[in-house]
């Protein structure tokens, strides 16, 4: 079994270090709307240790459970014996893959990934009417969700990059395709090199991203080291906001949303909280938020492969909202607003934006006219 | 499994609710122990009428079957060892009632102690047991494996507060036992026959839980000593000054070693560190406590002592004892708690046997402690793969457990029996215990059908 599961193997320590103790179930987003045991962290532990220690063959029966989870890190952070949980299953998912046991929807968006820039095999590119490919000390990489899917979060944070008046440019992006080594596969070299050169030739010093799993993906994965070579910076755009003052303020009841990406997985907690605090001071936590926040339910493909799940994450997250009575919810992710928003029931009166969509409305409210004219 | 049998249980809790896919029948093999076995079906109950449609059934049919909640369990409870069917109640979990006039709360079995607690502490009011495992166990589990916590000496444990219960028996009739009164002397105490019964006897539908007032208050502060003896005296001391510490911790040294080697906590390398906390619900009360604490510490040879003058102050000071089981974790590939339970005045005795034992076999016991009511965690940690290793554990277990027993102690304070200290019961249960026990299965469960293997409920291997 060991020859069959080479990476999975590497990590049999860690597997095998998860001694059942089931604390991850309490931090389980899946596991809170399913109550199903071979969903959570540990039910998947159980079952590596079996495949690993030779009592249980690969096979599709196992999909099910190793391709849904959203990686969302949240068993890690609650795990006692600190098993890397997301690690492990991305290792195990790039093993079936290679077995040939792997859920059809993850093979597909590779599949779409050799064919098109983006995972929505969309070939027309929105350019925001900005300018795009030009030289600058900034790119502003929009990323895929917010490219096709939450237009609007997009316009308001490139409207908020005017006001502030920010020399930045877009660039015909590509896929930066992490996703695919999250769900068994590997990233694609032409997306990576397109976006290597379109990025360098802007002759910008500094990313600013507004998906928080592009910046990881350029922060960490070994085939984006070129930028950290060439000693570009990248930022989520979270962090960029931060220093600005945006004399705004509002009396309405604030939450915040923590992403995975952005706060578990980067340690970002306080940044979008200090621009959130300036503008909203009737700001007031969710029951699970920072390293306890639980997440919406679209990461890790679960949205694409299990849609009514990550649909049931996204509603109990929202209900936490709800629990405490709050006018808006925030938060710094395209993909969390996307799920987050489509998951949202009629009795929930509160709005869904990204911080950059509130500040734009607040500003607006305060007379100025910041809606980019497009040339 | 016979299939007009699936098809039954299929109408009795709905398609959604039986499965026999492959991923549930192994994450169902394992509870927090390092026992394992598949079970042939797993069935998920969400009513009391389904729960006793199926016990009528195992019954008749001679299936066995395990009751589960959060399988957070140590020691083996919810493994179906004999197979057959898991009965997973994670999913039976409303809130029925809460009612602070007559204080107590109505739940379901599945209901998660952290979310009941974070329902009730808005109100002001508390279910206090606090186990560790609490932001995933379920209620129901509390009940059947009667857990505590760090808080016992003060608040007590699971039992303290089970006032009534709806059990449903094997051949699926439906018991209801005590009620919402505070206290009743009406018949024999079947509630508390349940409480701790691992799910051996019937399967818990509804549990009437007592309520507190959650106080606001509280001091914490932290002692080293250099001699284990010293702690122990001072232990003892308090005891006898009749003061009332919420908590009363210990960490040990080798404990404290490995906290060392693997944190930047940078913590004394002394014998022993005794944390404590005091509440009330005016700083005066928690202060008053406190301060007959403090006082004992000192007269008991403590090196230092540390009051926590802020919150945060208190929080680093419990960052010691909180990162303890994070770091026994992480040691090895396994680890397992012990829970040997003394009486107060023994519990110095008990900590120079772990020494002992711990040389004759090679092995070091980090330990942890709840002091205020004599119940040591020394933790087994060590590498399954290397059968060398086990056999050492395996003899230093039965080791521990016969000198805790000589002690006056008890095999647990609050992890339960199950599969792992089935071996021991003999050793603490005389046999007219035993025999009683034995009957009281045969009277419940005639069968041997409910959660069989489990306390030694069939044969004596003492």
């Amino acid at each position: 079994m060991v020859e069959k599961l080479p990476r999975s193997s590497k990590l049999y320590d860690q597997i095998l270090r998860c001694n059942h103790c089931g604390f991850c179930q309490g931090a389980c987003p899946l596991f809170k709307v399913t109550r199903r045991n071979a969903l959570n962290a540990r039910g998947k532990m159980i079952l590596l240790q079996d495949m690993l220690d030779g009592r249980q063959e690969v096979c599709n029966g196992l999909i099910e459970t190793l391709f849904q989870c959203t990686l969302c890190g949240g068993c890690e952070n609650q795990c006692p014996a600190g098993v890397n949980v997301p690690e492990i299953v991305k290792a195990v998912r790039r093993d079936m893959v290679d077995i040939g046991t792997c859920h059809p929807i993850f093979e597909n968006m590779n599949q779409i990934l050799d064919e098109h820039a983006n995972i929505y095999s969309i070939d027309e590119r929105e350019t925001f009417g900005r300018k795009v490919n030009a030289k600058a000390d900034f790119v502003y990489f929009v990323g895929c969700v917010g490219q096709y899917r939450e237009e609007e979060a997009v316009e308001a944070t490139l409207d908020i990059l005017d006001y502030l008046d920010v020399d930045y440019t877009l660039i015909e992006e590509g896929c930066c395709s992490g996703v695919l080594e999250d769900v068994g596969f590997s990233m694609h070299d032409n997306l990576v090199q397109r976006n290597l050169s379109l990025i360098r030739d802007t002759g910008a010093r500094t990313i600013i991203t507004g998906c928080p799993y592009c910046m990881r993906t350029f922060k960490n994965k070994e085939q984006y080291k070129p930028l950290r070579d060439a000693g570009i910076e990248v930022m989520h755009v979270s962090q960029f906001f931060k220093h600005f003052d945006f004399k705004i303020e509002t009396d309405l009841k604030v939450t915040y949303h923590d992403p995975c990406d952005l706060g578990r997985h980067c340690g970002i907690y306080e940044e979008p909280r200090q621009t959130i605090r300036k503008i909203a001071p009737n700001f007031a936590e969710m029951l699970n938020h920072h390293a306890e926040a639980l997440c919406c339910g679209a990461g890790g493909g679960v949205r694409g492969a299990y849609a009514q799940n990550s649909v049931a994450m996204a509603r109990y997250r929202l209900q936490q909202a709800e629990n405490i009575g709050v006018d808006v919810l925030l938060t710094e992710c395209n993909s969390c607003v996307h799920n987050l928003s489509n998951a949202k029931v009629r009795r929930q009166k509160f709005e869904i934006y990204t911080t950059s969509q509130f500040v734009r409305l607040l500003l607006e409210a305060d007379g100025l006219v910041i809606s980019h004219e497009t040339s | 499994m016979d299939p007009s049998i699936v098809d039954f249980l299929k109408d009795t809790v709905g398609e959604d609710n039986v499965s026999s896919e492959l991923i549930d029948l192994i994450s169902h093999s394992a509870d927090a122990s390092v026992f394992r076995h598949r079970p042939d079906l797993v069935v998920y109950a969400t009513t009391t009428e389904q729960v006793s449609a199926i016990l009528k059934m195992v019954h008749e049919e001679r299936i066995p079957l395990t009751p589960r909640g959060a399988g957070t369990n140590v020691s083996g409870e919810a493994v179906p060892i004999r197979g057959g069917i898991v009965l997973d109640l994670s999913r039976m979990d409303r809130i029925l009632e809460i009612s602070l006039e007559d204080r107590v709360v109505v739940v379901q079995p599945g209901v998660i102690y952290a979310d009941l607690n974070n329902l009730l502490a808005p109100r002001g009011f508390v279910f206090p047991p606090d186990p560790a495992s609490g932001i995933a166990a379920t209620i129901g589990g509390n009940v059947a494996t009667n857990a505590g916590g760090v808080r016992a000496s003060k608040y007590g444990v699971t039992q303290d507060y089970v006032r009534g219960l709806k059990v449903v028996l094997p051949g699926g009739k439906v018991m209801r036992t005590g009620g919402r009164t505070m206290k009743s002397s009406s018949g024999f105490n079947l509630t508390q026959l349940f409480v701790g019964s691992e799910g051996t006897l019937g399967v818990i539908t509804e549990i009437i839980l007592k309520i507190k007032p959650k106080t606001t208050e509280t001091c914490t502060a932290m002692a080293t000593f250099a001699q284990l003896v010293d702690a122990g005296r001072a232990v003892s001391q308090i005891m006898l000054a009749g003061a009332i510490p919420s908590v009363l911790e210990i960490v040990e040294k080798n404990c404290i070693r490995a906290i060392n080697q693997n944190t930047t906590l940078n913590l004394p390398e002394v014998e022993a560190i005794l944390l404590t906390e005091t509440d009330g619900f005016v700083k005066e009360e928690a202060l008053f406590q406190m301060n007959k604490i403090i006082e004992i510490f000192q007269e008991n040879g403590a090196m230092e002592v540390k009051w926590a003058e802020s919150e945060e102050e208190a929080e680093a000071l419990w960052k010691a004892r909180k990162s303890a089981y994070a770091v026994i974790s992480r040691l090895n590939n396994t680890t397992f708690g012990e829970d040997i339970t003394v009486p107060l005045s023994k519990v110095p005795d008990m900590l120079c046997v772990l020494e002992e034992v711990g040389a004759k076999y090679n092995l070091i016991f980090p330990t942890v402690g709840h002091m205020g009511d004599g119940n040591l965690h020394p933790h087994f940690s060590y590498n399954r793969t290397n059968p060398d290793e086990v056999t050492r554990v395996k003899k230093a277990e039965r080791e521990l457990y016969q000198k805790a027993i000589k002690l006056g102690g008890t095999l647990t304070g609050e992890h339960g029996i199950g599969l792992a200290k089935a071996p021991f019961m003999c050793l603490e249960h005389d046999p007219a215990a035993m025999a009683t026990m034995r009957s009281l299965k045969k009277v419940f469960d005639p069968h041997n059908i409910l959660n069989p293997g489990k306390m030694d409920l069939e044969i004596c291997n003492g």
